[in-house]
């Protein structure tokens, strides 16, 4: 009889709850705009307060203090891919164990930056975007969208970096540089901007970022002869609202280096995200190297900004100041890599700093008030292109020119180190990046521009010693590195590298191993064969207290906790 | 059982099989082509034709929504120059029964009897109002960019359904529960209920998510009860509360918006 009464009792109550949901489904006002309100407990994680319920707020995405949500590319504005979290350590990492895989339909090895809030995670693949239970793996929604055929070069691979959320919106690019509003609580388009045209070679590979109210973009291209800029749009409506070119029209200071309509093909694009100081106010933000890649024939001078670390306004996108890595670069020396914001001591004195390993084999730290160089040190093994930095920070070119039956140059045209991530610990004050020793015959030929063709002029090939992968860790107080350690392994993982409180430093390696170290002294603690490419970088976050690790690797996403 | 009751019984099945083959050959039976689908496309396409590790996505791809039945069925039976194989040797009636279900993926009319320029028989305008309105359809479906989360985006809705079938959709919901609309309600173990949409399960865990956009991550050892109930979010009394002729606005108003560009964000048309 009381088994009766209670299921009549919930009978009643299912129907009832059936009723009052269809009639709010009648009742209920959707809000269009994007929630704003603030987590009921301001000392909490900023961003929300209850799991499952998706809402950035500028306040969630200014954390710097790093645990549970990580929401944005790099985690937080600072790029240091430092996590707070204390729960896994050297002395438990031993016994991390994989939680979930999630398999994503994928057309070339994923590269995405996961992003948590709430428990829910979000990835991209290629123009793809998925909602996953970040406990299980499991899709809670998957917005799915025909890569662009006739693209070139990088976008023609169909990358993408991941999303970037405010409130309740999801925001990415495409391939073929559509930025795309998506609703982040079913996956529906809001919106769709194409912002690059006028040349068939722009396309996007990138996450954006999103700062106060505007969601940044920049696009891929800078190999095949599009010209760079950083564009801004309102998060709300996807107006544009500023848009600055990497490389100057004529009349505007900087343009000597491109006679005539060279500036419209000058390369200088910003694919990577930048970083952000909210109390300077100044976006940080790395251009590429200048097009055509190895003829700088038809570009003389310094060639700016590419190669360039620019120091933006976020509110209008004018430029406070800016740094030149690799002026009239020659060898493919994109200067994107994470600028990464770092306040401690240099020389004794507490400042505020970027620190940043840069492709042209040479890790820099610089002043970010006002972009004066304080400090460079050569971390390729091999380099000759350069005999030295002078004391501006300028490079003292050693005269080496690309040229018909080619020249040997070191680091090799992919770099010494490239896009994927770097990390500072403020726990350890060490600066930790992936670094790449090798040596290229780099070829050049004056060739035309043509719409659907790389601009290289001409090609490149590795030479001499295969190349060496190295994990390294740069001490900021001793200015000199603390440990370097080979990676065993073909060169072909380009993953990076992300650090804890604990002092625990993760990246993929070059042998499809997910890797764990201890970040003072090197030494591997735990590893797990994921069984595919890694080529993208490490995240960290939290659901219910339980710490995670992710990372993407091949077409999966993987993670890993404690049992 | 009884001489009679036996023969009786065996008319029945007779009947029933007859009935059943008759159905499959006349309707082109989902079924069949889900089965077929997951056996031959899957593999390359993906289970819901959005993709797979070898090949493009196919349910949304305008392209291919685009081509005729007897364009789709030609690359089906001949393969491409792009690395597809042929596949005639599975016969014309399972390369028919792919061709409908794909169809079906990219949310097409079942029956097919209402063709892609099916006609708009009713006021665009006022279907908009009443979409925005008094319907409140936009309270729960996006439709180009605007509306809700928790029910299906209806940009592309009317693309390739007829008026009929679109009314009908609207006043009968739910004769094809599509899975991940389904509405379960559960029971915690600390005495909660919560009544969502089921948006994934498996033996170990399920993901509701409320209509305030919350989804709810539960592990089934921490629920008491979980009840399936046969229904989504629709309600099931758009045919008392529009009239006729609202509802043939109503579905003009998702015809014409189908074959409506999108808007570009932020720039005057």
């Amino acid at each position: 009889m009381k088994a009766q009464l209670r299921r009549q009792e919930f009978i009643s109550m299912v129907a009832g709850s059936l009723l009052l949901l269809t009639q709010a489904c009648h009742a209920y006002g959707q809000e269009e705009k994007i929630a704003q309100h603030e987590s009921s407990n301001p000392t909490a994680q900023a961003s929300t307060g209850v799991t499952g319920l998706i809402n950035v707020t500028p306040r969630g995405l200014l954390q710097k203090h790093m645990t549970d949500n990580w929401v944005s590319y790099n985690g937080n504005y600072t790029g240091a891919r430092y996590s707070a979290m204390t729960q896994i350590t050297p002395a438990n990492v031993g016994r991390l164990a994989a939680q979930w895989v999630f398999h994503a339909r994928a057309v070339s090895p994923l590269e995405v930056t996961p992003l948590v809030d709430s428990g829910i995670m979000f990835v991209t693949s290629a123009n793809d975007a998925y909602a996953l239970d970040a406990k299980t793996g499991k899709l809670l929604w998957h917005h799915a969208r025909a890569v662009t055929p006739g693209l070139v070069d990088d976008a023609g691979q169909h990358h993408n970096r991941g999303v970037a959320i405010l409130g309740t919106r999801a925001y990415m690019e495409t391939d073929n540089a559509h930025l795309l509003c998506l609703d982040a609580r079913s996956g529906g388009l809001i919106w769709d901007v194409p912002y690059a045209t006028g040349n068939k070679n722009y396309g996007a590979t990138s996450a954006p970022l999103i700062v106060k109210d505007k969601v940044l973009v920049g696009t891929a291209g800078g190999d095949d002869g599009v010209r760079g800029f950083l564009a801004a749009f309102d998060a709300e409506s996807g107006e544009e609202k500023w848009r600055f070119w990497t490389i100057p029209a004529p009349g505007e200071k900087g343009n000597e280096s491109w006679p005539g309509d060279t500036y419209l093909h000058g390369g200088g694009t910003a694919w990577m995200p930048g970083t952000y100081d909210p109390e300077l106010n100044t976006l940080y933000w790395g251009t590429g190297n200048p097009s055509p890649d190895y003829d700088g024939s038809v570009r003389p001078g310094d060639d700016l900004y590419t190669s360039c670390l620019l120091a933006l306004d976020p509110d209008n996108g004018t430029l406070k100041w800016y740094f030149q890595f690799s002026p009239h670069d020659l060898f493919d020396y994109d200067a994107v890599q994470t600028p990464v914001i770092v306040d401690a001591r240099f020389k004794g004195q507490p400042r505020k700093l970027i620190v940043t390993a840069n492709r042209n084999g040479f890790l820099y730290i610089l002043d970010r008030t006002d972009g004066k160089f304080l400090f460079a040190k050569q971390f390729a093994q091999r380099q000759n292109w350069a005999n030295g930095i002078d004391k501006n920070g300028r490079p003292i070119s050693a005269g080496l020119t690309p040229n018909q039956s080619g020249v040997q140059v070191c680091p090799a045209a992919g770099g010494a180190t490239n896009w994927y991530s770097p990390s500072y610990n403020p726990a350890t004050h060490m600066f930790y990046f992936r670094s790449l020793d090798a040596c290229a015959l780099i070829k050049s030929s004056t060739e035309p521009f043509e719409e659907g063709h790389t601009y290289y002029s001409t090609g490149t090939r590795g030479v001499g010693e295969p190349g060496k992968g190295f994990i390294n860790a740069f001490d900021l107080d001793t200015l000199d590195f603390a440990w370097r350690d080979l990676q065993y392994g073909m060169d072909k993982g380009w993953g990076g590298v992300m650090s804890t409180a604990t002092g625990l430093i993760a990246y993929g390696d070059d042998t499809q191993n997910f890797v764990i170290l201890d970040g003072r002294s090197g030494k591997p603690l735990w590893h797990f064969n994921v069984g595919q490419l890694i080529h993208a970088s490490p995240m960290s976050y939290a659901v219910d207290g339980k710490e995670f690790f992710a990372i993407a690797a091949g077409s999966d996403v993987f993670s890993f906790a404690l049992p | 059982m009884g001489l009679h009751r036996i023969g009786a019984f065996l008319v029945v099945c007779v009947i029933m099989i007859l009935a059943c083959t008759y159905a499959q050959a006349q309707n082109q039976s989902p079924l069949l082509g889900a089965r077929r689908f997951l056996q031959f496309c899957a593999g390359c396409h993906g289970t819901d034709g959005k993709g797979g590790d070898k090949a493009a996505s196919l349910a949304t791809s305008e392209s291919v929504r685009a081509r005729s039945d007897e364009d789709l069925f030609r690359i089906v039976h001949d393969g491409t120059t792009e690395g597809m194989p042929p596949f005639a040797q599975i016969g014309e009636t399972n390369i028919r029964a792919v061709v409908h279900f794909l169809r079906m993926l990219e949310g097409q009319s079942i029956s097919g009897s209402d063709t892609a320029q099916a006609p708009v028989k009713g006021d665009v305008g006022s279907g908009r109002s009443l979409y925005f309105g008094k319907a409140k359809c936009s309270t729960c479906h996006m439709m180009q960019g605007k509306g809700g989360f928790i029910a299906s985006d209806l940009t592309a809705y009317g693309r390739n359904r007829g008026n009929d079938a679109i009314k009908q959709a609207i006043t009968t919901p739910d004769s094809q529960l599509v899975p991940s609309s389904r509405v379960v309600t559960v029971r915690t173990r600390g005495g909660q209920s919560v009544t969502g949409v089921l948006r994934n399960e498996d033996n170990f865990s399920l993901d509701l998510q409320t209509e305030d956009g919350r989804y709810h991550l539960l592990q089934r050892s921490g629920l008491t009860d979980v009840h399936y109930t046969d229904r989504s979010l629709m309600p099931r009394d758009y045919g008392t509360l529009l009239s006729p002729e609202e509802l043939n606005d109503l579905a003009s108003f998702l015809i014409a918006e189908s074959r409506t560009p999108r808007a570009v964000a932020g720039q005057s048309q």
